[in-house]
């Protein structure tokens, strides 16, 4: 089942003197419980195109659909509602509010979807359990190491129960051995709960643990690699 | 969670949010004790203009207001009294004589007031037998004939007041742990007379350094202060011939309120003895003073006493005092400008304050944004944050204020230096601040309405960042 699709997605920055084409006519579907990669060098798009994938951003021409509904057609406040309930994010600095504990920091994106306080407590314990942080709840941000910080973002991610997650280079600022920790309970997360995976990254780990790698080179997709379809 | 979110960010940086909070509690209680100040005075003008001076309604002869003299008296006054005597809003009334006089001594002569009045009655509607100074003799009594009650400012012009150190003085200001040192330089002045204070002020100068008279010249001059009660006073007043005659009263005691232009103008005899000095057969009614139940009272009365007072005219406090009258109207107008200013000043603190936060919270923003929190709830987590920041330091303002005041208004705040200025205009030279519950409720309504307003620009700031490039923010 397609969760995403882009249809001939372009997006071209126009500034006084020069006109850069960030994406470049991007064709691509995504369909339920992928894990994929979307890998380039610097400036090839990467970034650009999951801001377009996320809603954060408009393309110059093209379509997005995300579950039947086309992001160009909604006004910016139903943008917003629409990322809350539709898409989770993984950003490259964690992104964690700092005064929350790593428990507040989970639900706080139930408690924006207006759940009921008894279910968003049990699956935020349910979440950090399954990140490995069920013994770090009350933790505030700045006593976790980055890549127990990034556990908690992914749980975040996962807390509205979003029909994919972007991430983007969610491994970038870690050491080996936090990334490896993080890739493989993000595999497990995808395996268990059948949710799609975007990655916008540069390292070969997550390359390699991918199931599809998209290769983008001056926003172009040069090769979609689908290595191994998800069961 | 937008309330523990918003409420724990104002303590992300505490220094920058202390110094909001001690600019928003030095800004209360600046602003509370200025009122409290302003109230008080108001309240004590207010006070001693009815009590002491002019009462809540006086009616006297149309023309005695234009010249007072002798033969003008309220007409038709006993229709006038009965009317009075009918009316429930009315807690006491007096009838006075009152005459243009000289007082004379054989030091001084001064232009006076004399009010012949009837002690006993006079209690229940003035308080001057309330004002009679330490050391200042007695209030008037039926009993005792030829006497005269004069303030402080009149035996001062009429040199009945003296200033003299005498060994017992000294004993007394080293019970009052005088230091010796000074009690020494005292001594050089030791059974001199000084008749006017300014004399003794001088002298005192001469003798001690700024400091010593900094810390003990108010005391030494206090104690020092000796009136001559008993002292004889000629008044000359004119018959209703306009023939000029005297007598002597002996001086029973010494009032002083804080109204020295009333002070100085105003001696009172008992009534009887001053019908005896114009040699009429009738005691004179120059004045009748009604003091009410209410203050609020005084209008109504007035009309219904009008409807009776023929040639006479009824005018109320407002019309007699129109300075406290003018002060007590405006006292709102004054509660909204120094408030005003205060809050104006507070709100530049706070939005200064609070686009620093959003400037330094940029990316946290833009990630909040991402993940789906609406325009609403950004906007109301800011204005809660500058709420919280402000209303803290409100409270802290509030509260110190409040004890601050409690406790001047205990103690009053004496201003020294002023004392005499502010008398002269009827403004007491110790103040007892006063504030009231609404002033509270009326400044806490102002704090949060300032800090709603003061929201609004760092708010909308807020709401105007770009996601994409609010992320991209280090």
């Amino acid at each position: 089942m397609k969760v995403l699709e882009l249809k001939n997605v372009n997006k071209i920055y126009n500034s006084s003197e020069v006109k850069v084409h960030a994406v470049n006519d991007v064709t691509l579907n995504f369909a339920e419980a992928e894990f994929a990669a979307i890998v380039g060098p610097s400036g090839s798009g990467k970034t650009t195109l999951l801001n377009l994938i996320g809603g954060l951003d408009m393309p110059t021409s093209g379509e997005i659909i995300i579950g039947g509904t086309n992001l160009s057609k909604l006004k910016s406040s139903q943008l917003i509602d629409f990322r809350l309930n539709n898409i989770g994010f993984v950003f490259q600095s964690y992104n964690l509010i700092p005064v929350l504990t790593a428990k507040e920091n989970v639900e706080f994106i139930m408690t924006l979807q207006k759940w009921p306080v008894k279910e968003r407590d049990e699956r935020t314990l349910e979440l950090l359990r399954a990140v490995g942080l069920g013994d770090r709840i009350n933790s505030r941000p700045t006593k976790l190491s980055g890549g127990q910080q990034q556990r908690v973002a992914v749980a975040r991610a996962l807390a509205s129960r979003p029909k994919f997650i972007l991430a983007d280079e969610p491994t970038a600022n870690l050491d080996s051995k936090a990334a490896t920790t993080l890739l493989e309970i993000m595999e497990k997360l995808n395996h268990e709960s059948k949710i799609t995976f975007i990655f916008s990254t540069h390292d070969p780990r997550v390359v390699k643990m991918a199931h599809r790698v998209i290769t983008l080179e001056d926003g172009k997709v040069i090769t979609d690699d689908i290595r191994e379809l998800p069961a | 969670m937008i309330y523990s979110i918003a409420w724990k960010n104002v303590w992300r940086n505490k220094k920058r949010s202390l110094v909001v909070i001690v600019a928003v509690t030095l800004g209360i209680i600046s602003g509370v004790l200025l009122i409290g100040i302003m109230e008080g005075w108001i309240k004590q003008r207010l006070h001693d203009a009815v009590y002491n001076e002019v009462s809540h309604i006086q009616i006297h002869n149309n023309e005695f207001i234009k010249n007072e003299e002798i033969d003008l008296t309220v007409g038709n006054i006993d229709e006038i009294t009965r009317s009075i005597d009918s009316l429930s809003e009315i807690s006491g009334w007096v009838k006075r004589t009152k005459i243009i006089a000289m007082a004379n001594t054989p030091w001084a002569n001064a232009g006076v007031i004399v009010y012949g009045i009837d002690t006993e009655k006079e209690r229940l509607v003035t308080e001057i037998y309330k004002e009679i100074v330490p050391d200042g003799g007695e209030y008037l009594d039926n009993q005792n004939t030829g006497d005269i009650l004069i303030s402080d400012k009149t035996a001062e012009l009429l040199k009945l007041k003296q200033y003299i150190v005498t060994d017992s003085i000294i004993d007394e200001l080293r019970k009052e742990k005088v230091p010796e040192t000074v009690l020494i330089k005292l001594e050089t002045l030791k059974d001199k007379r000084f008749r006017s204070p300014r004399d003794f002020r001088e002298a005192l100068r001469k003798e001690f350094s700024k400091k010593e008279l900094d810390r003990f010249g108010l005391l030494i001059t206090d104690e020092a202060l000796d009136y001559r009660i008993r002292n004889k006073v000629q008044i000359t007043i004119s018959d209703k011939e306009g023939n000029p005659i005297q007598g002597i009263f002996r001086v029973c005691g010494i009032f002083k309120t804080t109204n020295t232009g009333f002070d100085q103008t105003s001696v009172f005899v008992n009534t009887g003895e001053l019908a005896k000095l114009y040699g009429g057969d009738e005691i004179l009614t120059h004045e009748i003073a009604i003091l009410l139940n209410s203050i609020e009272d005084a209008d109504t009365v007035r009309e219904k006493l009008s409807r009776f007072s023929g040639d006479n005219s009824v005018r109320t406090w407002k019309e007699m005092a129109p300075d406290a009258a003018m002060m007590n109207d405006y006292m709102v107008m004054y509660y909204f400008i120094f408030i005003g200013i205060i809050m104006m000043a507070l709100a530049f603190g706070i939005i200064n304050t609070m686009l620093m936060a959003i400037l330094e919270r940029t990316k946290e923003l833009g990630m909040l944004m991402a993940i789906g929190m609406n325009r609403r709830r950004i906007f109301n987590m800011i204005m809660l944050e500058t709420i919280f920041l402000t209303v803290v330091g409100a409270v802290v303002g509030m509260i110190s204020g409040w004890a601050i005041i409690e406790a001047l208004g205990k103690t009053g705040i004496h201003f020294t230096g002023w004392g005499e200025g502010f008398e002269a205009i009827g403004f007491a030279a110790r103040v007892y601040p006063v504030v009231t519950l609404e002033f509270f409720v009326f400044t806490t309504i102002m704090v949060i309405a300032t800090a709603i307003i003061s929201s609004v620009w760092p708010a909308r700031k807020a709401l105007k960042l770009n996601p994409v490039e609010a992320l991209r923010t280090e």
